[in-house]
């Protein structure tokens, strides 16, 4: 597939060159990590710009609206967005499509980026990246690991085959960052369900996850 | 340490939301540094917000935007290659994730006793939940104590059993608020772990008196 949308099949005889360049219908493409990780490579080895603004073109809006939910406002959402874009930039050769997705990536760099300017936690950046060196770590030595997230269909199912009441759960904790005590508040519904629930939730996603591929 | 008890479900995804009160991700954070199963549990959560992020509808920019991030990336530097030099493990040292909190060594811990047996150090700064220390000798009951709301504890040194269990070093127990129980600590070695807590416990034993206002229940 290389650097191609997998919508673009029309223009497989376009230069790639142009082809980079094209910004891609709305939502077409977007659930091809493979692409994405292609653009990424670019950005790695050759300090692709233009691979990088289309990578910003198509994700920023989408954290901005992250950082939006969570209450951000709109221009230190904007200021969070550059920073985690700039991120990407500075450490594109620290990707790794087997482990995870550019979308996971950047959800990652922008929830600690809201973790450490909005929530004023010093701690969570350092000790994030501590994490990030162990599983870096750990991945080297596992070297049979051919374990990867580049296809989220069955996720897409799973998410869509949740009950209605889980998949209200799943959203106030990542869209609202919202914790366990403050759902139970705020739905009436005691702590303990609100735990079993999302542990539930948890297992099907996770189960989707591995149908994925 | 290969711990035997692990994180809830419900635990990691609060934490790969960042959802969770501050003082439980300083233990989550803490537990991940030694248990490589956790990590790869928190690496299927991220997936999940990594999805929900790209399913979203963007919002609009401002105007400006592209423009300024083209010029941001014109005033980068080239790029640096990070070199994270790993940590040596040494066996005084607390995991990393603790450092901020509580500095780097036990034998620089400065305790405080509580109560016969039980010492506790509170972590200062933060302003989300309580986090703390406590070290109980040997061979000891804590009082029985239930939770009004959630309690997440770190084995660090020792160990202990209770109903659930038997708790040693990288353990860690999740518990709900409707769970009572009662740890004992194992014979030899004090049993220090790190706890966090959002409620005030609620102590139905003897010592009560005497840890409520250490707490600040």
């Amino acid at each position: 597939m290389g650097m191609m949308p997998p919508d673009a099949v029309t223009s497989r005889v376009t230069p790639i060159e142009a082809v980079r360049r094209v910004s891609l219908p709305a939502n077409q493409a977007a659930d091809d990590a493979s692409y994405w990780a292609d653009q990424m490579r670019a950005v790695a080895t050759r300090r692709d710009v233009d691979c990088f603004m289309h990578i910003y073109d198509h994700y920023a809006p989408r954290l901005q609206r992250y950082l939006l939910g969570l209450h951000v406002p709109a221009t230190q959402a904007e200021e969070l967005v550059q920073e985690a874009l700039l991120r990407l930039w500075r450490r594109a050769d620290q990707f790794d499509a087997t482990r995870a997705s550019l979308a996971t990536w950047l959800f990652r760099v922008a929830r600690n980026l809201y973790i450490d300017a909005v929530r004023g936690e010093p701690h969570w950046m350092p000790i994030q990246d501590g994490l990030d060196r162990l599983d870096h770590e750990s991945t080297q030595q596992d070297a049979t690991s051919t374990e990867s997230y580049t296809d989220h269909a069955g996720l897409s199912r799973a998410i869509d085959a949740l009950p209605a009441q889980q998949a209200r759960l799943i959203r106030m904790s990542y869209f609202e960052a919202k914790s366990h005590s403050e759902i139970a508040r705020e739905l009436g519904m005691p702590l303990g369900s609100v735990k079993s629930n999302l542990r539930r939730a948890f297992a099907k996603l996770q189960v989707g996850l591995r149908q994925a591929r | 340490m290969k711990p035997h008890h692990h994180l809830d479900a419900a635990t990691l995804v609060g934490y790969s939301a960042g959802a969770l009160p501050a003082a439980f991700s300083a233990v989550v954070s803490a537990h991940l540094s030694v248990c490589a199963a956790c990590r790869e549990q928190r690496l299927d959560a991220d997936s999940i917000g990594g999805h929900l992020l790209r399913q979203q509808e963007g919002a609009a920019l401002s105007a400006s935007s592209r423009q300024a991030m083209l010029a941001r990336l014109a005033d980068e530097p080239a790029p640096f290659v990070t070199t994270a030099a790993g940590k040596q493990h040494r066996p005084d040292a607390l995991p990393e994730p603790l450092w901020p909190y509580f500095g780097e060594t036990y034998s620089t811990l400065r305790w405080r006793l509580i109560g016969p047996g039980v010492h506790h150090i509170r972590a200062l700064g933060v302003h989300d939940g309580h986090l703390m220390l406590l070290r109980v000798a040997p061979g000891r009951s804590l009082p029985m104590h239930s939770h009004g709301g959630n309690e997440l504890t770190m084995i660090l040194q020792g160990a202990y059993d209770d109903s659930l269990g038997h708790f040693a070093p990288g353990d860690v127990a999740d518990l709900d608020c409707d769970v009572e129980h009662q740890p004992i600590t194992s014979a030899g070695l004090p049993c220090v772990c790190v706890a966090a807590t959002d409620a005030p416990l609620r102590f139905s034993g003897w010592l009560a008196r005497r840890l409520q206002p250490l707490f600040k229940l």
